[in-house]
């Protein structure tokens, strides 16, 4: 039965990439795709109320510019909702403190999704819907836009990087709202609730009164597992039947939560070489493998799980969901095993197996080119990569981009526990399963993934500033290097000649995987062994 | 400066208030007027009907006081604090109890639990969850088929 619904997840997710990764292909050199005329006509109706010229291309520094500009006008909105959510419609509730307000902003603009509030009792329906649901498809799109970007890069010579609102406005209205809007009705079906009403009240079997908090969870929950997401509207996130309400709905999050991930290097595949693709995919599902094999090599639960989940369907959503740094939970994470732990810090160290919606894919081309590099040097040959070769600056900044990570996890670790901000949430006798849970906090802020231990007893003004920093700077300095990475590649001459090392096939999956892996345990091995390992 | 103003503040302020109407509005509304329309229970959080009287979501677990009821787990121990279901493990190990309280048979209270595991085997498709018992649903079927040892139990108390 188990394996019947882990193939069931893997061929539902992997079947539909393929047709989804072809029809990114499709966006990402603005091919014909189906529906190409109607949708061509909402896109330029679009495109004429915001002004931009479609054929308009930008250089890396003013794609990047559009992000960061859109992205912070779009967290000032939710912001502003959220501190003044008293005087706005549908059922307010007193606004957030600043430094809540601004931690939540920060965590929904940079795909994270990590919540220090409760949203059944700290959230009004508008901050729920105006607010969160909205940015869940600002962040996403965002990500994905900067993939694109970063993708066309690679295609040819001055191809040209885009126009970061014409991908972001094609992304929001052709991909996630209509996947969105389908798997929000197929999710109703299955008894996920959708009303504009905060609570219901209702008589009980034994004649009591039973009040219950209720919202348009369904229109939520679609684009928070598909986005990459993860943000509950409860505080109980997946594990809420009115989020996940069975094991076919469980089944279907977890598809929705990998199929853009996985699509992504079926898309890489179409644009430059379908063995390249195939290579990338293949290195994912390796390490997604792992992080599987880990996490269902013991039992969890059943205290903190639920039991139309199990453990088996625990352990394969909390996979797939930090996997994707997605970050929702059908499970509490202290009903989790030790061995599922560790794969969850696998995944969010790596942040590419298969990462969340388009810089999974990214933060892999970036350990693509590392190891190239480190390839390179042990057999003398001159780095190449799509045939250009890789310079001293774009090792620099692809170095950088894996550097930033532990040093967002490690410095704010330290500093908490230096501050005493650490024990004063989690008490003075630190244990290997407290400092689990702080280096916990930050990896899942740095990897924009949202899943945590804390929670709102992290609602203090230190963990809401201290996360909301680690989480922009996790998402936005990874996003900037790796755009000056593709815009230096789209300048460069190709040359017609047999890689040096291949990039494709069993043996650079093989070298890939092995490198991900050494990269990754060198840099965090001495911090997992005074944490989870030592649980 | 003019023409970064213009450049990127224009289009970034108009694209992201096309994008809050149409998905943080536009969005929602039509998801909540088609299932409101086509999926009212589901919409509403699937609200179980008993003699005409709403008694609970099918997905929501409540507190039984009375011992003639299954009992849901402890709000604690699951991952929502509102598991609506038991393990049939746990629902079998209640019946003697409440065969004791209300005088119905174990065999035909072992007959209930395992036809609500079959019902619930149907709802994920046979092989998508692990064996459960959803403890409103079977509970609302003891009152469904013994209502004579439930009047006590069933009445709304503090005179409403």
């Amino acid at each position: 039965m188990d394996i019947v619904i882990l193939l069931v997840v893997l061929v539902g997710s992997l079947g539909l990439s393929v047709i989804f990764g072809r029809y990114l292909a499709r966006m990402i050199v603005y091919e014909k795709r189906p529906l190409e005329k109607t949708l061509g006509k909402i896109e330029n109706g679009f495109y004429k109320i915001i002004g931009v010229d479609k054929y308009e291309q930008m250089t890396w520094k003013q794609y990047f510019l559009a992000i960061v500009v859109t992205n912070v006008i779009a967290a000032g909105f939710l912001m502003a909702v959220l501190l003044y959510q008293n005087s706005l419609p549908l059922s307010p509730r007193p606004g957030l403190s600043l430094d809540l307000a601004f931690n939540t902003a920060a965590s929904f603009v940079t795909n994270t999704n990590l919540q220090h509030y409760a949203g059944e009792q700290q959230l009004s329906i508008f901050s729920q819907m105006v607010g969160l649901i909205f940015m869940m498809f600002v962040a996403p799109a965002s990500g994905i836009a900067a993939a694109f970007a970063f993708i066309r890069g690679f295609i040819r010579k001055e191809f040209g990087l885009g126009n970061f609102y014409v991908d972001f406005t094609r992304i929001i209205i052709t991909l996630l709202l209509p996947i969105s809007f389908f798997s929000a009705l197929l999710l109703l079906f299955l008894g996920v609730p959708q009303t504009l009403d905060s609570t219901i009240t209702i008589g009980t079997l034994q004649g009591g009164s039973q009040t219950i908090p209720i919202g348009p969870v369904a229109a939520l929950e679609s684009i928070k597992e598909l986005g990459s997401n993860g943000g509950g509207f409860f505080y109980a996130n997946s594990s809420h039947p009115f989020e996940n309400p069975t094991g076919i709905s469980n089944v279907f999050e977890c598809i929705l939560m990998l199929v853009i991930p996985l699509s992504f290097p079926i898309a890489y595949g179409h644009l430059l070489g379908k063995g390249r693709g195939i290579s990338i995919l293949a290195a994912m599902l390796i390490g997604f493998g792992v992080m599987l094999a880990l996490g269902l090599s013991e039992q969890s639960g059943p205290t903190g799980l639920e039991t139309r989940f199990g453990s088996f369907g625990s352990t394969l959503f909390m996979e797939s969901s930090v996997a994707t740094n997605t970050g929702a939970a059908n499970a509490a994470l202290t009903g989790m095993s030790p061995n599922a732990v560790i794969g969850f810090f696998l995944g969010m160290f790596v942040q590419a197996i298969p990462g969340a919606d388009g810089t999974g894919m990214m933060m892999m081309i970036i350990f693509v080119v590392l190891t190239l590099f480190l390839v390179g040097l042990m057999v003398g040959k001159t780095p190449e990569f799509m045939s250009m070769k890789i310079n001293p600056r774009d090792v620099k900044l692809a170095a950088f981009v894996f550097l930033i990570h532990p040093a967002l996890i490690l410095i704010p670790s330290v500093m908490a526990y230096t501050t005493e901000n650490a024990q004063s949430v989690l008490g003075e006798h630190t244990t290997p399963a407290t400092f689990t849970q702080v280096l916990y906090e930050y990896s899942s802020a740095s990897a924009n993934n949202g899943s945590d231990y804390l929670g709102t007893s992290a609602n203090t003004p230190f963990w809401n500033w201290s996360t909301a920093w680690i989480m922009l700077l996790g998402r936005y300095a990874p996003i900037g290097l790796m755009l000056a990475v593709a815009g230096s590649f789209t300048l460069r001459d190709r040359k017609e000649v047999v890689e040096p090392i291949k990039t494709s096939g069993f043996l650079f999956v093989g070298v890939l995987s092995v490198m991900v892996f050494i990269l990754t345990a060198l840099t965090f091995f001495p911090f997992l062994a005074m944490g989870p390992f030592s649980i | 400066m003019r023409t970064i103003k213009s450049k990127v503040f224009s289009p970034a302020i108009r694209i992201i208030v096309l994008m809050i109407i149409t998905t943080g509005v536009a969005y929602p509304l039509l998801v909540t007027a088609v299932g409101q329309t086509v999926l009212p229970s589901q919409s509403n959080g699937s609200q179980v009907i008993l003699n005409g009287k709403v008694v609970g979501s099918e997905l929501i677990s409540q507190n039984y006081n009375s011992t003639k009821f299954f009992h849901s787990r402890n709000s604690t121990d699951s991952g929502s604090g509102v598991d609506p279901d038991i393990t049939p493990a746990n629902a079998l190990s209640q019946i003697p109890g409440i065969s004791n309280s209300t005088g119905i048979p174990a065999n035909a209270l072992r007959t209930l639990v395992e036809l609500d595991i079959e019902r619930n085997k149907e709802t994920n498709a046979l092989v998508f969850a692990p064996d459960y018992v959803r403890v409103l649903n079977i509970n609302v079927e003891l009152v469904n088929q013994y209502p004579e040892v439930y009047t006590q139990e069933i009445t709304p108390k503090g005179g409403n």
